[in-house]
């Protein structure tokens, strides 16, 4: 996939979620990031650093949790994996074993500790590749698709720790496709598409750009059947945007499109006012979900 | 601290892993000796149908085909597994999808490449000489033990010939992604003009040359004449004379081409597929 002219900004402490539908870039640009794929042109700088010069240091001030579960040794137990990859990190063998077991007890799978890497689940193996990238304390996480095959108690549990990491200094980047779990977790987003950044601020920032909003009202005619129910809608939404019967066969369900700048407890103030019981309401797309498709160009 | 020290201090930590990764395929482990284990009987009944007088003397004393073909044997196999797990060390990385996680590592690609192989550089050798001692005490050969150390040199001289065409088979196999059938052919050939299984002499005259000039010919022969023949130093000389100017044309040309096939993966980012 060809990146043109992406710049990320990481602080510390932070959560920055690199967003994308699949093809957009997100491996890739996370790869370029970690010096394992040279670009094309130009030049990727982490911590000041040419990424693709790969100088020891940056190795050292750098983890990655690649995505897939392809990245351990699965004959092994946890504790090996870390001890192994803590003696690549230039650690002597007591320095790799204190360490393991502190990120071991950071990632809650000290118990596992001994167990053949094979039987951890997936959240475990997950874990157990964000306590390696740990080893060295690094102060930038790159984080690759870490919650894509997890149920989600596992990839809450994944998010925490991540959200832990950020609280006590880590500059995170967080790839996802999961447009949902990036609320109330990152700091900022950076929405790719076909390589470029196709917005970049914070998610707040991204529902806003989220227009025009849409909800499903299950709504019933308060008036015991004396009045049409559509015109009674009509008039109760008027300006405020448009109503119409749902698709989805359900007499009682309805679809409001809501008016720019129209907020929604005027309306449904408005249909109750009206006569309307409002039996219930909710987004037809979420907000975030709608910003994500419209900025990927897939939206209507 | 110099980085060459600092490098060659991680190679316990591959020999570690790849003896718990050994240790946790308990099977194969067993098998692999049972399997020496028959091809040592069968040649042993294939010896007695051989006439001794077909076979060449080493130092002038003549042989028993046992012992001709258990020095071919270790060689043989000790050139089939090396070269194979050599070439293959790399591709195992790509196909357990933790060769990225090893680049992530302040690791130079060298140490890589010879950590990969580092257990099997040991285990082999190992593995050639107790063979060869098993196979003596239990079928009461007789090699020479003034022998034993000039054959280890010629031994030692081998490996990096070995060591090199793994490593550019390695480069093949991470460019072209499916090489082992090529090295096993290459392999195979070599192994079966080397005499380590029959003599030379039973070949037409102009493959029995060129057959001289195989490594792994100059490799058995080197080793038979101070085993077989009580030779001692006489003669290996010669062997390692022609076996080092290989094995630094070998691991030249395989580092390489290992070192251009990384790159090249590396900045196509198809590293990490297979």
């Amino acid at each position: 996939m060809a990146l043109a002219g992406v710049s990320l900004r990481l602080d510390a402490g932070r959560i920055e979620a690199l967003l994308g539908p699949n093809g957009a870039g997100k491996t890739t640009l996370v790869r370029v990031l970690t010096g394992l794929v040279r670009p094309d042109a130009g030049e990727a700088r982490v911590l000041g650093v040419d990424t693709w010069e790969c100088p020891r240091d940056l190795r050292a001030r750098m983890g990655l949790v690649p995505s897939g579960d392809r990245s351990l040794y699965l004959r092994i137990s946890g504790l090996e994996n870390l001890l192994f990859f803590g003696r690549l990190h230039g650690m002597s063998k007591r320095e790799a074993t204190t360490r393991a077991f502190e990120v071991l007890e950071l990632v809650d799978l000290t118990e596992a500790a001994r167990l053949r890497t094979a039987f951890y689940s997936h959240g475990m193996q997950k874990r157990l590749s964000i306590a390696r990238a740990l080893l060295t304390a690094p102060s930038v996480l790159m984080i690759d698709e870490a919650t894509h095959d997890l149920d989600p108690e596992a990839a809450a549990r994944i998010r925490d720790l991540v959200r832990s990491l950020a609280d006590e200094g880590a500059a995170v980047l967080w790839a996802t496709q999961r447009i949902e779990e990036i609320r109330s977790f990152a700091d900022g987003v950076t929405l790719l598409r076909e390589g470029q950044a196709a917005f970049q601020g914070t998610v707040s920032q991204l529902i806003a750009l989220a227009a025009p909003r849409r909800y499903v009202l299950r709504l019933r005619n308060g008036r015991a059947g004396a009045v049409e129910l559509e015109p009674l809608l009509r008039a109760a939404v008027a300006a405020s945007g448009t109503i119409a019967a749902a698709d989805d066969g359900d007499p009682e369900d309805f679809l409001l499109h809501l008016a720019e700048g129209a907020v929604l407890g005027e309306v449904l103030a408005s249909l109750t006012a009206g006569g309307v019981d409002v039996l219930g309401c909710r987004e037809e797309v979420s907000e975030i979900e709608n910003a994500y498709l419209n900025l990927a160009g897939r939206g209507e | 601290m110099s980085a060459l020290p600092g490098e060659l201090r991680k190679l316990p930590a591959f020999v570690r892993r790849d003896f718990l990764v050994a240790w946790s395929y308990r099977l194969p482990f067993v098998t692999d000796w049972v399997g020496l284990a028959f091809q040592a009987f069968m040649f042993y009944f294939i010896g007695l149908m051989v006439d001794p007088g077909k076979l060449p003397t080493f130092g002038g004393e003549p042989t028993t085909y046992l012992a001709f073909v258990a020095v071919g044997i270790a060689i043989a196999a000790f050139m089939t597994l090396a070269l194979g797990r050599v070439s293959a060390g790399i591709q195992q990385e790509q196909l357990a999808g933790t060769l990225e996680s090893l680049l992530m590592t302040p690791t130079s690609p060298a140490t890589i490449q010879l950590g990969t192989v580092v257990y099997d550089l040991i285990y082999v050798p190992l593995r050639t000489a107790v063979f060869l001692v098993v196979i003596a005490v239990a079928f009461g050969l007789d090699f020479y033990a003034s022998g034993l150390l000039p054959a280890l040199v010629v031994l030692l001289a081998f490996i990096p010939f070995v060591w090199g065409l793994g490593i550019a088979s390695a480069g093949a196999t991470l460019t072209f992604r499916r090489g082992s059938g090529a090295v096993g052919l290459g392999i195979g050939v070599l192994v079966l003009f080397s005499g380590a299984y029959y003599p030379l002499d039973l070949l037409p005259s102009w493959l029995a040359s060129l057959a001289e000039l195989n490594p792994i010919t100059i490799a058995v022969d080197g080793m038979r004449e101070p085993l077989l023949g009580g030779t001692g130093w006489e003669g290996v000389g010669k062997a390692v004379a022609v076996l080092v100017p290989l094995a630094v044309v070998s691991l030249t040309l395989g580092a390489v081409a290992f070192r251009s096939a990384l790159r090249r993966e590396r900045s196509r980012g198809t590293l990490g597929l297979y």
